[in-house]
């Protein structure tokens, strides 16, 4: 029975243009208007230093000038950082959590929908929290550090600029597990049972079958949640500019605090500037996520 | 599973979900005590339960404008959003023109582009058209915002129903723009149900353009009022955890009543 | 009820190889029963549609009640269609679904109300009138999407395979419930189905088509008995028409013809004279084979080695190897036959039934046949 895609393959009716059109417009404008004409214009703004009253043309000079720039690459390091250990931690830990529900663990369900619950706070919620956790005095995480006696580990978290990024991976890390184990849960469900039943009849270990069977089952699933995250962290902002606001330092400076900063926050006022960053760092995260794709189909090509 | 292995995994379990639940736990018992019960003990147990002050914080603090101002903003940019996408998705979904997978794919691909690529012509645009730190200026961008997410799901269902249908709906001579009331949209209830309340809570949290975009304390969104209490009372532990509660209730409540629906159509996208 | 005439009907898709159908013309006269028939990818949905206006014509003339309709939308046709997928709204109610297409039409309300009640007496829909699609079945959705064509009055009925999706036993019931209404209403339907056994039955004329053209029109048993050519002669029937390649010997008369190392000579009615050597097709259908001698006038002995028995209960078919020229007979028989696989056993074919094609795959009767 044909759905519309099929009929779309076949082609039919002549197009109705005027309803087309109609059905389409105030979606495109906004579109074009407030995305992709403002996309546009960061290009142009790039070039130019953009003051209150004016703009002045200076050609590749805030690209050069942003080369030389330490906060911006100590930002993209920071960035790329957390980019690349959130991942990490936030598919693995939620990879072995999907498999304890998936083993019909009692209250599954229950934990499932808790588990859930951080993903939907806002990060100013999140980040709130958080600092109260991470305070040096009070904060359960250091109560907890001294009344089991280690209470040397007690730091100022957020305070001290080598365990000031961890800490926030740590904090994205907890709210994203839980959708990722959601996700993951879904993967497995979707299985087909007869290719796990095989395994069992194989007698492979338990982790055998695990590693070799399901994860090469779900690595769609895997690489795109991987993916998500790393989008994700590379675009984060509003967690860092409730907690730390990018210090101590620098140490947790992301680009787009960074941008934020040169673009409504610094001593001399010019978008064009930031405008630049903006762009550099789109090139940059487009280029990341071709190249993590491409990454792992050649691996999923090589496999076969 | 071995008897110890399930033991430890489900030690392993509890520990997470103390993990997981615990600041909200802890940040709901905050919530009810006042901020010199707190200094005294940081983890007691709320005794006796201040309910008082959720009315306090709500008319004293500027809580309930802020409540309001983001009811306002977020309820209309959803609706506008929903229309708006659910109309694009139905066109491109069925309607076969040169254009339209490039359309499709121009609009689903700015999924990737980071915000900064245009918050700052944004902040151009808004102050010449004097849209500046006004609600309807960040509502206009809150569209803008999540048109993608919204044609993404709502034309992926548009496509799946049959083709039959409108067929039929033709011969029985109802106009195009007939049949995407009277037969699109009904049918599509549970999709349109999904991203109206995905759209509601990320926009409801969504900081970064309001924080750009909006500067006047009379229009600030929700996440903008308690980033601004922070700043003015650092201390006031007690208050600011009601005011954290008050900000949260909403999505708990959607999410109290829609769970499903809505871990699913968060995560539908990503399961492959 | 009308009078729908294609001329040439022509339709190319964008960017296809072959148009998807190709100079179609038929008449279809006031009250016909009119199936198309034929393989799946034959053209006959397409052709359908477009007598609907679900399709745009390419070239050549629709026209209804002598009125030329390629450009009329498919609501202003006057046409009713019933679906494969039956296309109930599922969102209404299935006095909803009957309603639907009246309300649009300005149809007073009061007369909206009596058609619908009508029809859903008639069909035996009345206590499932406040239930919604999903609540009914798989029949009884067929009969919502019959009664919301009826209650449309419509001058033409189209029905595109809308037997399909039911079950073998609800199948044969609705389409005595069609054949009924037909008789009823003495509508025009055009009816497109794949199934021959729906064609034979249901029409009182057939269009078979092949890739896109027509390949014969007729009445049923006309086009089974008379089959203008190969396709039309191996679509119907099941098992379908034996069809033996064969060549034209130089014998006296011209009639001889050669099927491997076989020789028999049709009598003169099936087969005008030809020239020695001349490729033909010899087609013969297999309730005229048979495993007994029944004293056919012109019958044929052909010796064959058995490759397979299906006993049916009222029937046997036997499936048998020509040897030498490397052809399969397939030969009726009423009640069970007494020899195993593999034997050789002889079966008597009636040649004055035996069709005869060209090497293009024509047929070469000398009678003339009604078209």
């Amino acid at each position: 029975m044909p759905t519309f895609r099929a009929n779309l393959l076949r082609g039919g009716v002549r197009q109705p243009w005027g309803t087309i059109v109609a059905f389409l417009l105030p979606a495109i404008t906004f579109y074009v208007a407030l995305t992709a004409y403002p996309a546009v214009r960061t290009i142009w703004n790039s070039f130019h230093k953009v003051l209150p009253r004016r703009e002045e043309f200076v050609g590749i000079a805030n690209y050069s000038e942003l080369i030389q720039d330490e906060i911006f690459w100590k930002a993209v390091r920071n960035t790329v950082t957390w980019a690349s250990v959130s991942p990490v931690i936030e598919v693995t830990v939620a990879l072995l959590l999907a498999l304890a529900l998936y083993a019909k663990v009692p209250g599954a369900r229950f934990l499932r929908v808790a588990w859930f619950t951080p993903v939907l706070m806002s990060y100013i919620v999140v980040g709130i929290l958080w600092m109260w956790i991470y305070n040096y005095d009070w904060g359960p995480l250091n109560v907890l550090l001294r009344a089991i006696g280690l209470g040397k580990f007690a730091q100022p978290w957020l305070g001290s600029p080598d365990t000031a990024l961890a800490s926030l991976i740590v904090v994205t890390s907890w709210m994203w597990v839980g959708f990722n184990m959601v996700v993951l849960l879904a993967a497995l469900h979707s299985l087909p049972k007869d290719v796990v039943e095989a395994a069992e009849l194989d007698n492979c270990g338990w982790l055998a079958k695990l590693v070799f069977v399901i994860i090469s089952l779900i690595r769609a699933t895997l690489l795109n949640l991987v993916v998500l995250s790393f989008i994700g962290k590379m675009k984060i902002f509003d967690l860092v500019w409730i907690t730390t606001k990018g210090n101590p330092l620098w140490s947790t400076e992301t680009v787009s605090t960074y941008v934020y900063k040169r673009a409504f926050e610094w001593t001399t006022f010019d978008l064009g500037y930031p405008s630049t960053i903006a762009m550099v760092w789109f090139v940059i995260v487009l280029g990341a996520v071709l190249l993590l794709t491409w990454l792992f189909r050649m691996r999923e090509k090589l496999e076969y | 599973m071995p008897i110890v292995t399930r033991t430890l995994v489900l030690l392993a379990l509890s520990l997470y979900t103390a993990f997981a639940a615990g600041p909200f736990v802890w940040a709901a018992m905050l919530s009810l005590r006042t901020t010199p019960e707190i200094h005294l003990d940081h983890f007691a147990f709320p005794n006796p339960a201040h309910w008082e002050k959720f009315p306090d914080a709500w008319f004293n603090s500027n809580y309930a404008t802020y409540f309001t101002n983001s009811l306002q903003v977020v309820v209309t940019a959803v609706l506008v959003l929903t229309i708006v996408g659910a109309m694009a998705a139905h066109c491109l979904a069925r309607y076969r023109f040169r254009l339209n997978r490039i359309i499709y794919f121009i609009l689903f691909s700015t999924i990737i582009f980071p915000p900064q690529i245009t918050i700052i012509s944004l902040f151009q645009i808004l102050v010449n058209y004097g849209l500046y730190n006004s609600k309807v200026g960040l509502t206009l961008v809150y569209v803008a915002l999540q048109l993608p997410l919204t044609i993404y799901i709502l034309e992926s269902f548009f496509a799946r129903l049959p083709a039959d249908l409108f067929d039929a709906a033709r011969i029985d001579g109802y106009s195009d723009w007939e049949i995407f009331w009277k037969v699109s949209l009904p049918i599509a209830a549970p999709a349109v149900a999904t991203t109206v309340i995905l759209n509601f809570i990320l926009l409801w949290n969504e900081f970064l353009f309001a924080v750009v975009l909006i500067t006047d304390e009379a229009n600030r969104t929700l996440p903008l009022g308690i980033q601004r209490i922070i700043g003015d009372t650092q201390e006031d532990i007690g208050m600011i955890a009601t005011g954290l509660m008050i900000a949260i209730v909403p999505v708990i409540i959607i999410y109290a009543f829609f769970s499903e629906k809505l871990i699913q159509g968060m995560t539908a996208g990503a399961v492959k | 009820m009308a009078i729908v005439r294609l001329e040439r009907l022509t339709k190319i898709y964008e960017r296809a190889e072959a148009p998807a159908v190709k100079d179609v013309s038929i008449d279809i006269g006031h009250g016909d029963f009119m199936v198309l028939l034929g393989p799946s990818g034959c053209g006959k949905t397409t052709t359908l549609r477009m007598i609907a206006g679900l399709e745009s014509i390419s070239d050549g003339i629709l026209s209804i009640d002598g009125n030329f309709v390629n450009e009329v939308p498919a609501k202003d046709r006057d046409i009713a269609m019933v679906f494969q997928s039956y296309a109930l709204y599922p969102h209404m109610t299935v006095w909803d679904n009957l309603a639907f297409g009246l309300k649009r039409r300005s149809i007073p309300r009061e007369e909206i109300e009596r058609r619908v009640t009508n029809v859903a007496a008639t069909l035996g829909l009345s206590e499932f009138l406040r239930r919604k699609p999903h609540a009914l079945s798989g029949g009884q959705r067929q009969r919502v999407a019959l009664g919301r064509a009826i209650v449309r009055h419509p001058k033409v009925f189209l029905f595109d395979e809308p037997l399909s999706n039911l079950d073998a036993a609800l199948r044969v019931s609705t389409r005595g419930e069609i054949a009924a209404l037909h008789r009823r209403l003495g509508a025009t339907m055009i009816y497109v189905t794949h199934d021959q056994v729906e064609a034979m039955t249901l029409g009182t004329r057939i269009c078979i088509m092949n890739k896109g053209r027509v390949a014969q029109i007729g009445t049923p048993l006309d086009v089974y008995h008379n089959p203008a050519n190969t396709f039309v002669a191996g679509f119907l029937g099941n098992p379908p028409m034996n069809l033996l390649p064969a060549v034209v010997t130089d014998d006296e008369g011209g009639c001889t013809l050669a099927v491997g190392s076989l020789k028999l000579t049709l009598p003169p009615q099936r087969m005008p004279p030809l020239p020695a050597g001349t490729t033909v097709t010899l087609g013969i259908r297999p309730e005229h084979v048979s495993p007994h001698d029944r004293g056919y006038l012109q019958g044929f002995p052909f010796s064959c080695e058995v490759v397979q028995i299906e006993r049916l209960g009222a029937e046997t078919l036997i499936f048998a190897e020509l040897g030498d020229a490397g052809a399969r007979l397939v030969a009726r028989s009423g009640g069970d036959v007494a020899f195993g696989l593999g034997d050789r056993i002889t079966l008597y074919a009636d040649l004055s039934a035996a069709h005869v094609f060209d090497g293009a795959g024509n047929a070469l009767h000398l009678q003339t046949q009604s078209r």
